[in-house]
């Protein structure tokens, strides 16, 4: 297999090469073009409950798609569902660890397992995350640019950025110390202890949901004075 | 204090690295990594130079911007480092302060500063009602780096004279400029029916930093495609 990450860090998108035979497994809707040597099989890797599982547990449909290449070189185009950054990462029996919506494809030689990774820290908060674990290449996204950390000892990240890090760090759910302000006392910080490679986002998507929220418009009124002036009224009232 | 851009594009981030017994004040929020050794003191460290009759303006302003600032220090003898990142898509721009001036910074386009820069929130008074806009402006004065974000791409434009600007797409200029509030069109209700927002008219010698696009309209075009609120 050959790949190209294309557009970082804003737009990436991957374009992968497969010779007749060779196989790529991706987070099923990643497939943006691909050329007519390229089969598709929608699988759920490891059985039916095992995929059933991985839907209940992230809260997503995590069902995951096989592309083969047959009798010439496959052309493949993945994109993940959020503009951002694309991180391939070279894994030789490895493991990994990826925030819930990172994972974007892999060889097939790399298992994927979601899991609630259990209560952290003191205020009864849990993570879902996907343990990925084997040999070959494994494709992971965020929403923002991604940029790569050496933990040495400890580390802070803003819950909601964090993509992926090492199994050798330990994390722990804390909030900010030194908070006066209320309206910050529920910032949720992620801790990471250890040695290992660590990647941030520099984008949050609800940090982008929260700040349309507020541009919705008011229920409008059951009596009305007339459409023209209606139509009007949307865009005076807008607070 | 060493600031790096980083991801320059659509997402970029500020990563500074802080010596010990150096701060950095920031916007509440901004903050999304850094080294454990750096203490977080969020409060509202801005001061507000005109009080009475604004309460309209300071609703605004809480709910649209985060009117709280964060002082990061490093609480042992190591060096830290603070990653800051904009809530929108856009550039990051470092403004070098060398005194001469002093700078005005819309709200919503402040980022971070240095602790050689005094930040000061004012608040202009709004001229165009029909708009529903606010205008809040923050002025920074001292010696130091001041950064800003925007929607978009940072332009930096020279005035030389007179710059009729989009107020929506202000992001900071120096106070060298004097500056008015207008209308594009020659009455109120030409503007209206032509879309044409409040500007700002510029006059004078100084620096402006744009942005290239207006984040209101692109809240706007998504606001009516979203429920209702009650």
């Amino acid at each position: 297999m050959q790949y190209e990450i294309k557009s970082r860090p804003s737009y990436s998108v991957v374009e992968v090469q497969l010779e007749p035979g060779e196989q790529i497994v991706t987070e099923s809707g990643a497939m943006a073009w691909m050329n007519n040597n390229m089969r598709v099989s929608t699988s759920t890797r490891g059985g039916f409950f095992r995929g059933l599982k991985r839907k209940m547990l992230t809260k997503e449909s995590f069902f995951q798609n096989t592309y083969e290449a047959e009798s010439g070189t496959g052309l493949l185009g993945l994109v993940p569902g959020q503009p951002g950054d694309i991180v391939a990462y070279e894994m030789n029996g490895s493991e990994l660890v990826l925030e819930k919506n990172a994972y974007l494809a892999s060889s097939p030689g790399i298992e994927c397992d979601a899991k609630f990774d259990g209560f952290r820290g003191l205020f009864n908060e849990g993570m879902f995350v996907l343990r990925t674990k084997g040999t070959g290449t494994l494709f992971f996204n965020a929403y923002g640019d991604i940029e790569e950390v050496q933990v040495n000892g400890s580390y802070i990240v803003d819950n909601g950025h964090a993509v992926a890090w090492e199994p050798s760090l330990e994390y722990k759910i804390t909030k900010a110390r030194k908070i006066r302000s209320f309206l910050f006392s529920d910032q949720l910080l992620l801790r990471f202890e250890g040695q290992g490679k660590l990647w941030v986002q520099s984008r949050n998507p609800s940090s982008l949901a929260n700040w349309v929220y507020p541009f919705r418009l008011k229920q409008p009124k059951e009596k009305n004075s007339g459409s023209g002036i209606g139509g009007f009224g949307a865009r005076i009232g807008r607070n | 204090m060493e600031i790096q851009i980083l991801g320059a594009g659509a997402f970029s981030s500020a990563l500074v690295k802080l010596k010990p017994g150096e701060q950095l004040v920031s916007e509440a929020g901004a903050f999304f990594r850094g080294s454990s050794n750096v203490d977080i003191d969020v409060s509202t460290y801005a001061k507000s130079k005109k009080s009475g009759g604004l309460s309209a303006g300071l609703k605004r302003a809480l709910a649209q911007e985060s009117f709280f600032l964060s002082k990061y220090t490093c609480n042992d003898a190591n060096d830290g480092e603070v990653g800051l990142a904009p809530k929108m898509q856009g550039e990051i721009a470092v403004i070098d302060c060398d005194g001469s001036s002093g700078w005005l910074c819309t709200g919503g386009s402040y980022l971070a500063s240095t602790s050689g820069l005094e930040i000061d929130t004012q608040f202009q008074g709004l001229k165009g009602f029909l708009t529903g806009e606010s205008l809040s402006f923050i002025s920074v004065t001292g010696q130091g780096q001041l950064l800003v974000n925007a929607f978009g791409h940072i332009n930096q434009i020279e005035v030389d004279g007179a710059l009729t600007v989009d107020t929506g797409h202000v992001v900071a200029f120096q106070d060298t400029l004097d500056y008015k509030l207008g209308k594009a069109a020659s009455s109120w209700l030409h503007s209206f029916l032509t879309s044409e927002r409040v500007v700002l008219k510029f006059k004078g010698t100084g620096k402006i930093y744009l942005q290239g696009y207006n984040p209101d309209e692109f809240g706007h075009s998504l606001g009516p495609l979203l429920p209702y609120r009650k």
